[in-house]
């Protein structure tokens, strides 16, 4: 058998704890407690769940806690699954792939004070923010925690409330404040971040508005689409020999389009420079981007790792 | 300095002359990492495998936790860049790459790595056989977060088997075979 790529970060469930009403806070640590993929604080990990559910979550504690990838999961009933099956079926030693972090805030610039406002379970980016800024205590900070009830993962929060750093709004007892009360109001050296349901976040955007990008950040639980560049066009590959035809979206690779139809494509550089995913085209009009064919190769061939098509329909000789 | 000699030629003819670079270097840096994406780990010292690999590296054979370790290559066994490499990163590019971040094991200085392709030399007391150049890719990109695809075209180090196995350390010297 053909042995597959590789294309997550191989972690064990380390411990998982119990992180309040409906919440769970799972570590992640490599099986041989090797050190992981630095991240920013504020980032995030995708989870690779069995069925090929991908989730996403915050990454919770300090990024100088360098083994270990601490992700709090409020299991969510009406959610997509993901949650779910967290908190159903994951146990203590099982192995979960993830993703290279990404995304995080930028905390060393030149900024006295952070704001951060949260709406439950959206507390998660700003801990890992809360743990670095309270070891490097080079700025001071506060996080408005937005709950009803209970607030989630009262473990991690609890070393902020001994300092002071956290101010707990619970909604139940007292009218939720209003955004722009909790930050400031001439943008100068505070920075200001938000988490927490789109009403939260409007009201966030609302009260910011003006203010410099580098001084705004906003996590949200479901991403933005993607800006698509207008020079990227969906289009269809025509495979001739399997008779097959595979749908490439806007700004995907050819070669991630194959590999996601289960076609077996060897690549490696994924750079259009060594050559190995070559594949020869037969009619439409490929856009060659590689630096390994020449023209007169052009004419027969293209890279499927930076190629792309100019015309709806490319036909190759697959 | 590299000193370049011309020697005689070769059994292919009278008038075939091989330019053979004489050189010796040093190793500066080591590192291994056990699975894909993982951070490379500095260490004082390595441990060679004749036929498989470095004790403990992801593409030791019969590990195979690399990321091309789906792409199996008897001459991956052990991955060797020049430091100069990263001097000119910084002086070209502006780019500050570590040694722990272009994902080969050796880090060596004075070695005109590129020239070794096919050749045989003693890394400390193990000797090494050339199979290729490595080439750059976008993952190491997508781990280290900076564009260093285009400026490690043709300089991204040398991938080789290991012919005799043993110890390797910082600081040992790097010599022809012959």
């Amino acid at each position: 058998m053909k042995a597959a790529p590789i294309t997550t970060i191989k972690t064990i469930v380390e411990k998982i704890d119990d992180g309040g009403p409906d919440v769970k806070v799972f570590s992640l640590v490599d099986p041989d407690r090797w050190e992981l993929p630095p991240f920013r604080p504020g980032a995030h990990i995708d989870l690779h769940l069995p069925g090929k559910v991908v989730r996403t979550y915050s990454l919770c504690n300090d990024p100088a806690e360098n083994s270990r990838y601490v992700v709090a999961v409020k299991r969510e009933p009406s959610g997509r699954g993901g949650s779910i099956r967290l908190h159903d079926d994951v146990r203590q030693g099982d192995t979960i792939g993830v993703s290279l972090p990404r995304g995080g805030l930028q905390l060393d610039n030149k900024v006295s004070r952070f704001t951060f406002v949260a709406g439950g379970i959206g507390v998660t980016p700003f801990l890992s923010a809360a743990a670095y800024l309270m070891r490097t205590g080079g700025a001071d900070f506060r996080l408005h925690l937005m709950v009803r009830g209970e607030p989630p993962v009262a473990g991690l929060l609890a070393p902020l409330l001994q300092k002071g750093h956290v101010v707990i709004h619970n909604t139940v007892t007292a009218a939720r404040p209003e955004v722009a009360s909790l930050i400031g109001r001439t943008p100068s050296d505070e920075m200001v971040g938000c988490c927490g349901p789109q009403g939260m976040i409007e009201d966030f955007e609302q009260a910011t508005r003006g203010w410099p990008d580098e001084l705004v950040h906003i996590e949200r639980f479901v991403p933005l689409a993607r800006p698509l560049d207008p020079n990227e066009k969906p289009y269809t590959l025509v495979l001739s020999r399997s008779r097959l035809e595979v749908a490439v979206t806007a700004g995907q690779t050819m070669l991630a389009a194959l590999i996601d139809a289960g076609i077996d494509i060897p690549a490696s550089c994924c750079g259009g420079i060594c050559g190995s995913c070559k594949v020869d085209w037969l009619q439409g009009e490929p856009v060659h981007r590689d630096r390994v064919l020449s023209p007169a190769e052009r004419g027969k061939s293209l890279m499927v790792c930076v190629a792309g098509s100019a015309t709806d329909r490319l036909i190759l000789d697959l | 300095m590299l000193d370049v000699l011309e020697t005689q030629g070769n059994a292919a003819g009278a008038g075939d002359r091989t330019i053979s670079p004489a050189w010796t270097g040093l190793v500066r840096h080591l590192h291994i990492t056990p699975r894909a994406f993982l951070p490379m780990r500095a260490m004082p010292e390595i441990k060679l495998i004749a036929g498989r690999g470095i004790e403990g590296d992801r593409y030791m054979i019969g590990r195979e936790e690399g990321f091309y370790s789906h792409k199996p290559e008897e001459g991956r066994q052990v991955t060797l860049f020049e430091i100069e490499t990263l001097v000119a990163l910084k002086r070209d590019h502006n780019i500050e790459l570590g040694p722990e971040e272009h994902r080969r094991n050796v880090t060596t200085v004075g070695v005109p790595l590129t020239h070794l392709v096919g050749r045989k030399f003693w890394l400390g007391e193990t000797l090494l056989e050339a199979t290729r150049l490595s080439i750059p890719c976008r993952h190491i990109e997508e781990i280290t977060g900076k564009a260093i695809f285009d400026p490690l075209i043709n300089r991204s180090g040398l991938n080789c088997r290991i012919l005799q196995g043993g110890v390797v350390r910082i600081g040992d010297t790097m010599r022809n075979f012959q």
